[in-house]
């Protein structure tokens, strides 16, 4: 199932990011995919509000893995520095992901491969206006078929993977 | 000749001080996943209670794998730093032959089955021969039901061991003639490695630190594909 939304600020980004946060449960990945400025780290943010996490989280562009506690912890990958996809094993991406806290993977859809088939897709796309957004999810697996309509209630508008794309998709 | 001997491939950390194949000392401490923390100390600890100094150990034998990646980089980390420090040679054993070696008086097929995370199991299939054990295949990375699915078709007994049976109990519980092995056989033994280890000194099989590699299993070949470059 596809749902899409527009957000018309980085603020309204970090809002809907933060009531999708309040959605996730322990072993969810959370791709984001779109360019530099997109605001996939903003997105993070709004996520680590919801799990009650007090602290900054930055992009992890140069640690490459940042863990936060919480009840629900987050781990929060930034694969943007890698150039091989034997790292993603290297970094313990297998470990991170056998844990019970939820994994949001900056640029995952260029590492999807080595990702489980189980997960959140989150495309972010500029929109027609300069700070526009439009955002794509995609839940794969049963743990999200379970949600869907809790999906649905927060973005505009969904389909079925195999109905006709939405007309606000881009790309 | 001393020896000191660790596996940190499961969420367990294993050293012993061995001396000619005896173990005089050893230290598990189970379940933490905190290897980073917890190795250097065991090792201190261990050295100071068996009264060996390190300047004395002939060897470092470290179990390199297949296992959980956080662990397995600490152990295989402090093994090398540690011959490279003290100027002896490493002896490096897969993980899984030290869950199958202490099974070897069994007549049945000892399957070693370690927890790999995301629903996989890391494996290897063991008979016993005079003195130990032989692999019967590969060292391999599937889901546990694939390697129910292949041991379906084995006629002989089977004795499950290591941390991946308890963890996809109700996968394993289908099988037939096949028996699991105490919480004892869970984790790789640090005194199969002493005794590992001992045998291949003995043949002077040693590998120099900077070639021990952790052995994964998982391989990703391709390069990411990056439209950034130049930026």
């Amino acid at each position: 199932m596809t749902c899409t939304l527009t957000t018309r600020s980085a603020a309204e980004t970090h809002d809907f990011a933060r009531r999708l946060g309040a959605l996730l449960r322990p072993g969810d990945v959370v791709v984001l995919a779109g360019e530099l400025g997109a605001g996939k780290t903003v997105f993070t943010k709004g996520i680590a509000v919801a799990l009650g996490i007090e602290e900054t989280v930055a992009s992890p562009t140069f640690t490459i893995v940042r863990e936060y506690e919480a009840p629900l912890p987050l781990v929060h990958v930034d694969v943007y520095r890698l150039d091989h996809l034997q790292e993603m094993h290297d970094i313990g991406l297998d470990d991170v992901l056998g844990g019970d806290g939820v994994t949001v993977v900056e640029w995952g859809d260029k590492v999807s491969r080595v990702l489980p088939v189980e997960r959140l897709d989150v495309r972010i796309e500029p929109g027609d206006g300069d700070d526009d957004r439009v955002i794509t999810l995609d839940g794969a697996g049963p743990s999200w078929a379970a949600r869907r309509a809790a999906l649905a209630a927060l973005a505009d508008g969904c389909a079925d993977p195999d109905g006709a794309p939405e007309p606000g998709e881009v790309g | 000749m001393l020896l000191l001997a660790l596996d940190t491939s499961t969420e367990q950390v294993s050293v012993a001080v061995g001396r000619d194949g005896t173990v005089l000392g050893s230290v598990q401490l189970a379940g933490g996943r905190r290897h980073a923390e917890q190795l250097a100390p065991a090792i201190e600890y261990l050295l100071r209670e068996t009264d060996v100094v390190p300047e004395q150990l002939a060897t470092i034998a470290v179990g390199t794998g297949p296992g959980l990646f956080t662990g397995l980089r600490v152990g295989v980390t402090t093994a090398k730093v540690m011959a490279q420090a003290l100027r002896i040679p490493v002896v490096a054993i897969p993980s899984l032959d030290l869950v199958a070696y202490p099974l070897r008086h069994s007549s049945r097929l000892i399957v070693a089955v370690l927890d790999a995370r995301r629903r996989e199991v890391f494996h290897a299939g063991y008979h016993a021969v005079p003195g130990g054990v032989q692999r019967a295949w590969e060292y391999t990375v599937s889901s546990p039901a694939e390697l129910v699915a292949d041991l379906e078709t084995v006629t002989t007994g089977i004795l499950l061991a290591g941390d991946g049976v308890a963890r996809f109990g109700d996968v394993f519980a289908g099988l037939d003639r096949a028996e699991t092995a105490g919480p004892e056989h869970a984790a790789p033994s640090v005194a199969a490695l002493v005794a590992l280890a001992t045998a291949r000194m003995e043949r002077e099989e040693f590998v120099a630190p900077w070639d021990v590699h952790p052995f994964y299993l998982r391989q990703s070949d391709a390069e990411i594909e990056w439209d950034r470059r130049g930026l």
